[in-house]
């Protein structure tokens, strides 16, 4: 017996260290949002702030206004570079952007520039880790925007097909 | 005739000396050697049973048996097979739920480092075993997880191929096995062991990595350390008898 308890004593401390491991915490990944950049069309080097941004996603007609998430508040000039989310339930996700935004005073309709842009691309699964689990990606990035005199953007250059992470510009605007 | 009496008198006496040839051994040796069961134990483990009762998301059993070549070592192995569904969540948020399903053959070595008092045959064990496990995963059902919730705010969206199954898995292991063994009643005994086990191969999917294996239990992140144990039962089928071999061999007087 006096021989028992030391190995019942290590055969509980191996299972003691097992049950604590570090990839029982969410930290490796997420479903990764896209990064817009906004530059100068005169010169193409340089960023360009959209005077009192407002971005509204369609699809479920709610303003992007969480602006820790977002990196913009809404109705501000936009800083050089902000994020948006994609959906992940269809390879399409439709955007107005919204330029000079401000309310008509009598009516309350938008008074700024709207452009409206539609995002195209392929969903990827991707097993990150234990604790995470799958998140998306995507691939085969694309933005159109119907052709118009009116609209305030003036080009859409797409840096980066393929989105894994959020930590660089996707897309750049030129306005 | 009388001188014939002393002539077979003398005579005797050559027959009488080589009588008293043998000397008189005072201090006798004692014959009764204990002679030690050699022969092939073989046994279930009971945890894997039990948990199979417990446990509705499990089910599995391990055959156990060594056979003993020396006074110390033995050849061991296992063979069992193990099915196990699990579940992984985030905050009570299920992410993705799996069943690993296959068997695994585990062989190698035991060595007895116990001296046993006379008439016993308990064991403590060290031993290594190469493992190798055939099986396959199953993704039941997963989400796909967002931090951000602005087109799914109150739940996570599942994944387009739910109930997806990866076949044709193996791994291999080494294993580092610490084990005691107790006989019970004569010839049956109850044992445990802990292992460690040090993954060399792990083939797996691309899509879906391998978390668990059987046999080897749970992977780690980053590690290639896994760790198990078992609780046997298993009767000794006796071969043959040898007794041990004495340490210092002492030298033979004639």
């Amino acid at each position: 017996m006096k021989k028992i308890l030391p190995s019942l004593l290590i055969a509980f401390l191996l299972i003691h260290f097992a049950s604590c491991e570090k990839d029982d915490i969410c930290v490796d990944g997420d479903t990764p949002l896209i990064v817009v950049g906004f530059y100068d069309i005169e010169d193409t080097t340089v960023f360009k702030d959209v005077p009192s941004i407002r971005i509204r996603a369609i699809d479920n007609d709610q303003i992007l206004s969480d602006s820790d998430a977002f990196r913009f508040s809404d109705r501000t000039n936009s800083p050089d570079s902000l994020s948006i989310p994609l959906q992940i339930s269809t390879g399409s996700t439709q955007f107005e952007f919204i330029s000079d935004s401000a309310d008509d005073e009598d009516t309350g309709e938008e008074t700024g520039n709207i452009d409206q842009l539609t995002v195209n691309y392929s969903i990827r699964e991707e097993f990150v880790s234990r604790a995470c689990g799958f998140v998306a990606q995507f691939d085969d990035l694309t933005i159109t925007l119907p052709e118009s005199a009116e609209n305030w953007i003036q080009d859409i250059n797409v840096v980066q097909q393929t989105v894994e992470n959020s930590n660089n510009i996707h897309v750049k605007i030129f306005h | 005739m009388s001188k014939y009496f002393i002539s077979l008198l003398i005579f005797s006496i050559g027959f009488s000396a080589i009588g008293q040839d043998e000397p008189i051994d005072l201090q006798p040796k004692d014959t009764v050697e204990y002679k030690q069961e050699y022969g092939l134990r073989v046994g279930i483990d009971l945890n894997r049973p039990l948990f199979t009762f417990l446990d509705e998301d499990y089910t599995g059993f391990e055959i156990v048996g060594d056979y003993r070549l020396t006074q110390k070592l033995y050849i061991a192995g296992e063979l069992g097979n193990e099915e196990k569904t699990q579940t992984e969540d985030l905050g009570g948020t299920p992410l993705y739920n799996y069943t690993t399903s296959g068997s695994y053959l585990k062989l190698g070595v035991d060595m007895n480092t116990y001296e046993n008092w006379f008439g016993m045959n308990n064991a403590i064990t060290i031993g290594g075993r190469y493992s190798y496990a055939t099986f396959s995963q199953t993704l039941n059902e997963y989400s796909i997880y967002e931090g951000n919730r602005f087109f799914n705010p109150t739940a996570l969206l599942p994944g387009a191929l739910p109930g997806e199954e990866f076949s044709g898995l193996n791994a291999s292991w080494l294993e580092f096995v610490v084990g005691l063994k107790a006989e019970l009643f004569a010839n049956i005994y109850i044992g445990m062991s802990a292992r460690l086990g040090f993954l060399i191969t792990n083939s797996e999917a691309e899509r879906f990595p391998n978390l668990w294996i059987p046999g080897f239990n749970r992977i780690t992140d980053g590690s290639n350390f896994g760790v198990s144990y078992n609780y046997t039962i298993s009767y000794l089928i006796p071969f043959y008898k040898k007794s041990k071999k004495k340490k210092e061999v002492p030298a033979e007087s004639q």
